[in-house]
């Protein structure tokens, strides 16, 4: 037992310890004292839950199913969805042509310069410049997609003398009657059967029409989620995809004429009609998708798009709210005065007069800065986590496998809060008086760095940016923990889902050649601490040197 | 001082300071072991560089500092044997003093149950203990000055620097604190203390260290250093309604060889002895039966010592 009564047990280390926790906790208690710092936590949680709001909203949208492919509007109006219209030839923007109703079919004409210039025959006559003398007229035709105005038959004029020639008044689209029983038709159509005479110049053509068939309009919702992406998750360059609504062979479907249709199946050229040609590379990473046109373009939303956007939307969060928003601004407020404030203050040489090595006191002020800071991040993750996993797509009540990623999220926000902490407490030590704007400039080129790398993730400059390897940490996470993030990806490029997946992640690209995201990781983890180390050892070798004045 | 070969617990040898072209401590050497010592100076005379060295917290631009043996800017070794109480005036105002105390007294090492315990019996030995759980914000001048020594004796040091410890206090908190820094020279510790007033440090101690424009001017008793000062010409100002009639009785008293009425009712009475000059006082003045409703020694100050001691040029 020493003077003060100590054991012998005592040791170095439980020393330290006790001095540890005794400035660890000061400078908790310090930064809890501070209004600065309920601001920038208040703010931070503020975002957090803006973001989540975001989230909440956008969900309830975007995750109902959605027409990828468009088919299942009917935009004339005609009670046929553009898919169904589409297998019968008919005209998706005319009212009047729709499935199994009665169709022309064109026969015949006499043109300007035809020889002769008269015809007889019971027709559906379209476009007609001339005088016809009928002997049957179908008074009642059925409503068809016309190629001209037809007579209305209770309603024609006779033909008085100033409007018995084409030369006179007869407005077009209209006709009259003579005396003798022949009508005058002029840029008009009928379903009859006589004698038309056309005079030199003019025209007129005739045809018939198909029987009117009774089709079943089918329900829009038959055309939304019809053709979902079928993949079997099997390696290696491979014919995928299955054209479940027949868009693509277009097997029974006719055109307007009534003929069958040869659809264009192959646009991948692979041989095979209406697949999808998925490469992927040993580590199960899907390198490009080839779809031919109309195969799996309406995958079920809440498989394909929702789980897209909700990773988007943690990706996003991750790497803009935490660790470029968060990230810069709570060492910003918190860890730039750990030391600088107790100078400014003049009760630095309370701590300093106890036998505490400098070298140790700026390490326990960074944990204690750390404590609280890493504290909030986990929180907040944590709630973020938690809301977006039980609202967000899918059947589990909660969507457990997103936390491993949260959990990323929160170590790599908690790595940069460490390595910025230890950069501005440095740049704080270094220059007192200006060691803010330092740390100002430092933050815009680290927010702009850190766009870089999350817009185009190969480019060297933002190599040399704390955010850079936070970000990277991220986009490796990700892949290690939805190794299908890959495929989502290259699906919303391929099939056209605009998902913003492809802008806010992409695959690591510090894998040293081995393209593995485990390496990714270690080596962003590692570059991190490194930051961290080396700043805290450079605060230590300028303050070693310091006159307290 | 010891004059045994143990090493000194303060020494300072031809230790220098400059803080850019300023001078702030010349060429000092000394050694101090044992017993409370007043550094006296007047305001920018270095004493408080001089603790700043002695700490650690300046490194000597010359010279060496030693404490225990050990240089305390390279080591924080001797720390755990200082307490140091700064002139700085600023405290961590939303802490308690039992907080405050306890919170420094485990950057010793103590477990928070040591700390507590320690904390309570330091505050109790200042006299801050009926209020140790206020904030220091709400304290007084004088409690802020005692919740300082309370810190820097929390874990019982051997050496005990106190900058300016009476600086802005009132009387009361004055002589507390006097009493405290005496307890602890009495318990056997080496007390640094500084002032710039003289009497504050004559009613602590009678070993000084005196410091002028980062000189060390003297160094040693303080009675002996008065005495060389009491050999030569003095002042003693009497205030009285009859300063003529008064002086005509001390004509002919050996100590006093003349007098001045500087103002209306003042007799200034020129002496070569101090000491035996107070010795005859009362008698010239019981006998001449004049009134004196005052007795000023004006030259029984730092300044005049100071004067004395670098030549008369203050």
């Amino acid at each position: 037992m020493d003077e003060q009564g100590r054991g012998l047990s005592e040791t170095v280390w439980t020393r330290l310890d006790r001095k540890a926790g005794a400035i660890v906790e000061l400078t908790i208690r310090q930064l809890r004292h501070r209004i600065s710092t309920w601001v920038v936590l208040g703010v931070g949680m503020l975002l957090m839950v803006m973001l989540l709001a975001f989230y909440i909203d956008a969900i309830r949208e975007d995750f109902d199913a959605i027409d990828n492919d468009g088919d299942s509007e009917d935009p004339d109006g005609d009670g046929y969805p553009i898919g169904q219209e589409n297998m019968y030839g008919t005209d998706n923007y005319n009212e009047f042509s729709y499935p199994g109703y009665p169709n022309f079919i064109f026969e015949s004409d006499i043109d300007w310069n035809d020889q002769p210039r008269t015809h007889t025959g019971n027709h559906t006559w379209v476009s007609v410049v001339g005088y016809f003398t009928p002997t049957w007229i179908n008074y009642d035709p059925p409503i068809w997609d016309q190629w001209s105005k037809t007579v209305a038959w209770n309603d024609v004029e006779d033909c008085s003398d100033e409007n018995s020639d084409f030369d006179s008044n007869l407005r077009w689209e209209t006709a009259c009657i003579f005396d003798n029983g022949t009508y005058l038709m002029y840029g008009i159509g009928f379903t009859a059967e006589g004698t038309l005479e056309v005079p030199d110049q003019y025209s007129a053509s005739w045809g018939r029409l198909t029987d009117y068939v009774e089709i079943e309009p089918h329900p829009a919702s038959m055309y939304i989620d019809e053709d979902d992406i079928d993949w079997d998750f099997k390696l290696g360059t491979s014919s995928q995809g299955f054209d479940d609504d027949g868009d693509c062979l277009k097997i029974g479907w006719i055109d307007s004429q009534g003929n069958p249709i040869q659809a264009n199946m192959d646009q991948n050229r692979n041989g095979i009609p209406c697949d999808v040609i998925w490469t992927v590379n040993d580590l199960g990473e899907i390198i490009s998708i080839r779809a031919d046109s109309s195969v799996d373009e309406d995958p079920d939303d809440s498989k394909i798009l929702g789980e897209s956007s909700h990773r988007t939307f943690i990706i996003g969060t991750g790497k803009i709210a935490f660790v470029m928003i968060l990230g810069l601004f709570l060492p910003l407020f918190l860890a730039l005065g750990l030391i600088r404030d107790e100078t400014e203050n003049g009760t630095l040489h309370y701590l300093l007069s106890k036998p505490i090595h400098r070298v140790e006191f700026i390490l326990y002020r960074l944990l204690g800065y750390m404590a609280l800071v890493g504290a909030f991040v986990i929180i907040m993750v944590f709630m973020m986590a938690l809301v977006t996993s039980v609202i967000g797509p899918g059947d589990d009540l909660i969507r457990l496998g997103d936390f491993p990623v949260w959990l990323g999220i929160a170590f790599a926000t908690i790595l940069v809060l460490a390595a910025y902490g230890a950069v501005f407490n440095t740049l704080g030590l270094i220059s007192p008086k200006y060691g803010v704007y330092i740390c100002i400039l430092f933050g815009v080129w680290e927010f702009l760095m850190g766009l870089f790398t999350i817009t185009i993730p190969n480019a060297t400059i933002p190599v040399l940016s704390v955010s850079h390897w936070a970000i990277q940490m991220i986009d490796a996470v990700v892949l290690i923990v939805w190794p299908d993030t890959l495929q989502y990806q290259e699906m919303s490029s391929a099939f056209n889902l605009d998902t913003g997946l492809s802008w806010f992640w992409h695959p690591p690209v510090h894998t040293l050649q081995t393209g593995n995201p485990v390496v990714a990781l270690i080596v962003s983890v590692t570059l991190l601490l490194a930051v961290t180390v080396l700043m805290v050892g450079m605060g230590q070798a300028v303050f070693r040197n310091r006159e307290i004045m | 001082m010891s004059t045994d070969t143990k090493i000194p617990t303060v020494l300072m040898e031809n230790t220098s300071k400059w803080y850019d072209q300023v001078i702030g401590l010349n060429d000092v050497s000394l050694a101090i072991d044992g017993g409370v010592t007043g550094i006296l100076g007047p305001n920018g005379a270095g004493k408080s560089t001089l603790f700043k060295l002695l700490v650690g917290r300046l490194k000597p631009s010359q010279g060496s500092v030693r404490l225990f043996g050990i240089d305390p800017w390279k080591d924080t070794s001797p720390y755990r044997r200082i307490g140091y109480v700064s002139e700085s005036e600023r405290l961590y105002d939303w802490m308690t003093a039992q907080d405050f105390v306890s919170t420094l007294a485990r950057l010793h090492g103590m477990t928070r149950d040591e700390a507590n315990e320690r904390t309570e019996h330091v505050l109790g030995f200042v006299g801050l203990h009926d209020v140790r759980h206020k904030e220091i914000g709400k304290y007084s001048k004088g409690m802020r000055q005692r919740v300082k020594i309370a810190h820097a004796l929390v874990h019982d040091p051997d050496l005990i620097i106190l900058d300016e410890p009476l600086h802005g206090c009132d009387p009361i908190a004055r002589t507390s604190i006097m009493n405290v820094i005496r307890e602890l020279g009495s318990q056997g510790k080496t007390v640094l203390v500084s002032s710039h007033i003289l009497e504050e440090i004559e009613r602590i101690t009678e070993q000084i260290v005196i410091l002028h424009n980062g000189r060390l001017l003297a160094l040693g008793n303080l009675h002996a250093i008065r005495g060389l000062l009491d050999k030569h010409p003095h002042r003693i100002m009497l205030t009285t309604d009859e300063p003529r009639k008064l002086a005509s009785a001390f004509i002919g008293e050996k100590p006093i060889y003349g007098v001045r009425f500087p103002d209306e009712g003042k007799l200034e009475i020129q002496t070569n002895n101090l000491s035996e000059a107070h010795s005859v006082l009362p008698r010239v003045i019981v006998e001449s039966k004049i009134a004196v409703s005052s007795i000023d020694n004006p030259d029984d100050n730092l300044e005049s010592l100071l004067g004395y001691l670098v030549g008369g040029d203050t």
